[in-house]
């Protein structure tokens, strides 16, 4: 009852007519996966990137941080690629860069 | 931490996890995303986060008070008192330095001696998008467009989102709090998401961080040592690099919520392709325009009080949302020029307006905009005033020097990310729609391949995005 004895106040404005627009559209929201799925891709594409960018995990691994535990993963991430190196898979990334400077250096 | 980095996936790896393995626990996962939201801010500086959470307490209490008002006058004030704290907190911590420095110049032109000393405060990263979000909030409780928020947790949340946290998208009270009311029954969009982060990526990391390093930074830090040729290409240059790394922040923010869950407007529709500087506004950084549209524009009389106000509205809304994103002159200038296009446009309406545009006309309509937001991106990028003036003095001469700076590979990716403004819809929606085809394992693997790619394509190293200073 005490709701109904304070004053009402009226809307200020009519609400926003299109607050704005969905980044993904309805139509592209049909299709889709659980949270355990986007688990699984994440996971998945964590060590397809361990595989195939093993050459800047070093690096990468160095931006963690500094401390023992952080000197002891680059330790790792450095046998890691060395161990990719010898199979072969970081040929693209090689490749890839090597093209990449050969692009910069190009003059007109 | 930057989104292209390691630690931000094994960040995000850890958050995908504890919402696995949540399932249909709502609260728990709110409070998981709360705690990672303030570990992520953390990782900038933890004081930080005492700010943010002041933010979102005054936030929620003003909420609190506005709704239980007795009547308007009393909701009025309090809003009123709210908006400035929470304008005061952004002026402390983000303009307090330049206002000192610009009093202090003007005492010298004076003749006074006396100077105000500066503090030098630490500007904490995201606090002009974390304050939108706080006064978008309290502005939607008083004007009834958002029902009031009595769960801490979801204020908590809604203020700390660590998607949009730092750079955006500012996403509306009225659009992000009912996402908090109950889980998402839609199924998570794998397909367009990782499209967006992959694209993202690509944006960031290979177009931007080149045309920054290999054109863009030397030309604009010795404009004189440069002809106008070179100028004129990084101009075009900043103008693609500052899309291409905000947008790919907007991108990767808004495909990461959506893989927990939750939706997040757009915030660009390929900019450079408006024919006029509207709807050049309806394309670029659309949550801040709208927000500037619905809290500043409106509330200042918009277009209902004569022509007259209407210009003088356009002009404030463009120069305060100039001064949003810096404290500096030149910001309020680039503003200026944005205030002053659009009132012009509005006056040239009735000539301009009303006629459907020859494919002819439209093409030229495109250029002149696109030219508009060049100069006034000029402003925007360089170091100060002075340099800006240099610059589009030099734009005027040496041209029979040639090119020195801009080579062929910078070139070509000035013409890739503007053939980017004009590609069909229909072509995202496309792969995306094949992306969501593709097993969440498959997709996994195929992602880390790219990415891999797009990292050896890359300089090493991430620079920051331009947006995180603001």
């Amino acid at each position: 009852m005490v709701a109904l004895e304070r004053e009402l106040r009226e809307p200020i404005s009519p609400p926003p007519s299109t607050i704005t627009a969905d980044a993904i559209p309805l139509a592209l929201r049909r299709r889709g996966a659980s949270a355990r799925q986007v688990l699984a891709l994440t996971f998945v594409g964590v060590l397809t990137l361990a595989l195939f960018a093993s050459r800047d995990l070093p690096s990468w691994v160095g931006g963690l941080g500094s401390g023992p535990v952080v000197d002891r993963a680059q330790a790792l991430a450095t046998q890691w690629d060395d161990r990719m190196a010898s199979l072969g898979l970081t040929r693209p990334h090689d490749a890839l860069r090597a093209l990449i400077r050969r692009l910069l250096d190009a003059q007109w | 931490m930057l989104f292209p980095t390691l630690g931000f996936l094994l960040f995000f790896l850890i958050v995908a996890a504890a919402m696995a393995v949540l399932g249909t626990r709502f609260a728990a996962k709110k409070t998981v995303l709360v705690v990672a939201s303030y570990y992520f801010y953390a990782q900038w500086d933890w004081r930080f986060c005492l700010l943010l959470a002041g933010s979102s307490a005054l936030s929620y209490i003003a909420g609190q008070l506005i709704d239980r008002a007795s009547d308007e006058r009393r909701a009025r004030t309090i809003l009123g008192i709210a908006v400035a704290l929470h304008l005061g907190l952004l002026g402390i911590f983000k303009y307090f330095d330049f206002f000192i420095s610009s009093a202090n110049q003007l005492a010298r032109l004076l003749g006074l001696e006396h100077e105000v000393p500066f503090i030098e405060i630490l500007l904490p990263v995201g606090i002009s998008f974390f304050t939108f979000h706080g006064i978008s909030y309290i502005t939607d409780v008083y004007r009834r467009d958002v029902a009031v928020c009595r769960n801490p947790l979801d204020m908590l949340l809604y203020m700390s989102f660590f998607p949009q946290l730092v750079a955006g998208p500012i996403v509306r009270a009225a659009y992000f709090l009912p996402q908090l009311v109950r889980p998402s029954t839609e199924p998570i969009p794998i397909g367009p998401a990782l499209l967006l982060i992959l694209s993202g990526l690509f944006k960031k990391v290979v177009i931007a961080n080149y045309l920054a390093t290999g054109l863009v930074d030397p030309v604009f830090s010795a404009p004189t040592s440069y002809g106008g040729p070179d100028l004129l290409l990084a101009t075009y240059g900043y103008a693609v690099q500052i899309f291409c790394d905000f947008s790919a922040y907007s991108d990767m923010a808004i495909a990461l919520a959506a893989l927990l869950g939750f939706r997040f407007p757009a915030n660009f529709n390929q900019p450079y392709r408006a024919q006029r500087l509207r709807e050049f506004w309806q394309r670029w950084h659309i949550s801040l325009s709208t927000w500037l549209r619905d809290y500043l524009y409106k509330p200042l009389g918009g277009n209902r009080h004569g022509r007259w106000k209407t210009y003088r509205n356009l002009f404030l809304t463009m120069l305060l949302g100039g001064l949003w994103h810096g404290a500096a002159w030149k910001f309020i200038a680039w503003g200026a020029l944005h205030g002053g296009g659009l009132a012009v446009e509005r006056v040239l309406e009735p000539w301009i307006g009303r006629r459907a545009l020859s494919p002819a006309a439209k093409i030229v309509a495109t250029l002149i905009v696109f030219h508009f937001v060049c100069l006034a991106w000029i402003f925007f990028r360089a170091e100060d005033f002075a340099v800006a003036s240099l610059f589009i003095g030099g734009l005027a001469s040496g041209w029979g020097d040639g090119v020195q700076q801009a080579g062929p590979f910078v070139v070509a990716l000035i013409v890739l990310g503007l053939a980017g403004q004009f590609t069909p819809d229909a072509l995202f929606d496309r792969a995306a729609l094949a992306f969501a085809r593709v097993p969440s394992w498959g997709l996994g693997a195929m992602a880390g391949v790219v990415v891999a790619l797009i990292n050896a394509l890359g300089p090493e190293g991430v620079a920051p995005f331009i947006y995180f200073r603001f």
